[in-house]
C-alpha cells in the first residue's frame, strides 16, 4: 500500500510539466554571460582557498618548527597569500567588466 | 547633472572655470562642462591636503625630551616601514623610505576614506591604483638606473647571457604584468569591499554591512601594507648589488 502511494505521489509531480504544453512563443535569451560568470568565480575562488590553505599550512608548520624564525615565515605568509589572493580578484574583475 | 559628493560640488563650484579651460587646453572634452572634476580626483585632493595638514602638524610638534603621542605613533610608522624595507632592500634602504611610507600613507588614507559617509574611497575607481602602481613602476626604475648606470638594462637579458633573445620578451612582460597585478590587486580589493557592503545593505539594512564595514579596514590596511611590500621586492630586484 505504501509502495502504490510513493508511486501515485511521483506520478502527481509530472502534473509539474504542464507549462510544456504551453505555445512555444519568443523566449526570453538566456543570459549565458551571467550563469558562466558565476561559475568561473566560483571555481577561482575555491583554487584560491586550496592554494592560500596550503601556504598558511607550511607557514603555521615552519613557524612551529622554529618560532625564532617568525618574521621571515610571516614577511612570506602575507606576500604569498596577497599573491595568491590576486589571481581570484583578476576574475572578479572580468567579471565587472563583461556581465551587464 | 550627475550625483557628486559634497566635497566634489564644492571644489566644481569654485575651480571648474580654471580646470574646464585646462582640459580643453589638453584636447580633453570633459563630459560634464560645470563639473569637470570627477569624484575620485576630488576625494584625492582631499587625502592630499589632510596629508599635508596632518605632516605640518606633526613636524610642528615634534620633541627629542617629550614626545608626544602623535609622534610616537609616526614613529611606529615610519619605523615599520623603515624596518621592513631595511630586511626586504638589504644596505643603503634608508633613502628609499621617504616614497615608501609616503606611498603608504596616501594609499591607506585613500583606502579609509570609504568608510566615512559622505566620502567615497578614489582607490575603487580603477584609475587611482593605476596611477600609484605606474608611480612604483617608475620610482623602481629610475633608482635602478641611478644605482647601476646603463648596465641595468643587463638585467633583463636573465643569468644566462646567451638566452636573452627569449629572456628579454618574458622580463618586459613580466614587468609590465606587475603594473597590472598592482593595480588591479587594489582596485578589487577597493571595489569588492563596497560591493559585498552594498549587497548586504540591500539584504539587512541594521547591524550586518557594520561587519563587512569591519573587514574593509582590515581590509584597507592589509592592501596598502602589500603594495608598499611588493614595491619594496621590486626596489631590491632593482637596486641589488651582485657579489
Amino acid at each position: 500500500m505504501k509502495k502504490l502511494s510513493n508511486v501515485f505521489m511521483a506520478l502527481s509531480f509530472l502534473c509539474f510539466a504542464v507549462p510544456a504544453f504551453a505555445q512555444g512563443g519568443e523566449a526570453s535569451a538566456v543570459n549565458w554571460v551571467a550563469i558562466t560568470a558565476g561559475f568561473s568565480m566560483a571555481i577561482a575562488s575555491a583554487v584560491c582557498g586550496l592554494a592560500q590553505a596550503k601556504a598558511t599550512a607550511a607557514a603555521a608548520e615552519g613557524l612551529a618548527r622554529n618560532p625564532a624564525a617568525r618574521p621571515g615565515i610571516q614577511l612570506a605568509l602575507i606576500l604569498g597569500l596577497a599573491l595568491i589572493e590576486s589571481l581570484a580578484l583578476y576574475t572578479l574583475v572580468i567579471i565587472f567588466a563583461k556581465v551587464k | 547633472m550627475h550625483e557628486q559628493l559634497w566635497f566634489t560640488q564644492l571644489l566644481n563650484g569654485l575651480f571648474h572655470g580654471p580646470v574646464t579651460a585646462l582640459l580643453r587646453m589638453l584636447h580633453i572634452e570633459p563630459a560634464f562642462p560645470g563639473s569637470p572634476i570627477s569624484n575620485s580626483a576630488a576625494m584625492e585632493v582631499l587625502v592630499l591636503l589632510f596629508l599635508v595638514g596632518l605632516f605640518l602638524l606633526i613636524r610642528s610638534r615634534l620633541s627629542v625630551e617629550q614626545p608626544d603621542g602623535l609622534q610616537h605613533i609616526t614613529e611606529m610608522f615610519v619605523g615599520f616601514i623603515g624596518d621592513q624595507a631595511h630586511e626586504i632592500i638589504g644596505h643603503g634602504s634608508e633613502k628609499y623610505v621617504g616614497f615608501l611610507s609616503a606611498l603608504a600613507f596616501f594609499i591607506l588614507m585613500c583606502n579609509l576614506m570609504g568608510l566615512v559617509p559622505g566620502f567615497e574611497s578614489p582607490t575603487a575607481v580603477p584609475v587611482v591604483p593605476l596611477g600609484c602602481a605606474l608611480c612604483a613602476f617608475f620610482y623602481y626604475h629610475v633608482q635602478g638606473f641611478r644605482r647601476h648606470g646603463i648596465s641595468y638594462l643587463k638585467h633583463f637579458a636573465g643569468p644566462i647571457w646567451w638566452l636573452f633573445f627569449i629572456m628579454i620578451p618574458i622580463e618586459i612582460i613580466s614587468h609590465l604584468a606587475r603594473v597590472l597585478s598592482l593595480s588591479v590587486r587594489l582596485y578589487a580589493n577597493m571595489f569588492a569591499g563596497d560591493m559585498v557592503t552594498f549587497v548586504f545593505f540591500s539584504l539587512v539594512p541594521i547591524g550586518v554591512p557594520v561587519v563587512f564595514m569591519g573587514l574593509h579596514i582590515g581590509v584597507a590596511f592589509l592592501q596598502a601594507y602589500i603594495f608598499v611590500l611588493l614595491t619594496m621586492v621590486y626596489l631590491s630586484g632593482a637596486v641589488a648589488e651582485e657579489h
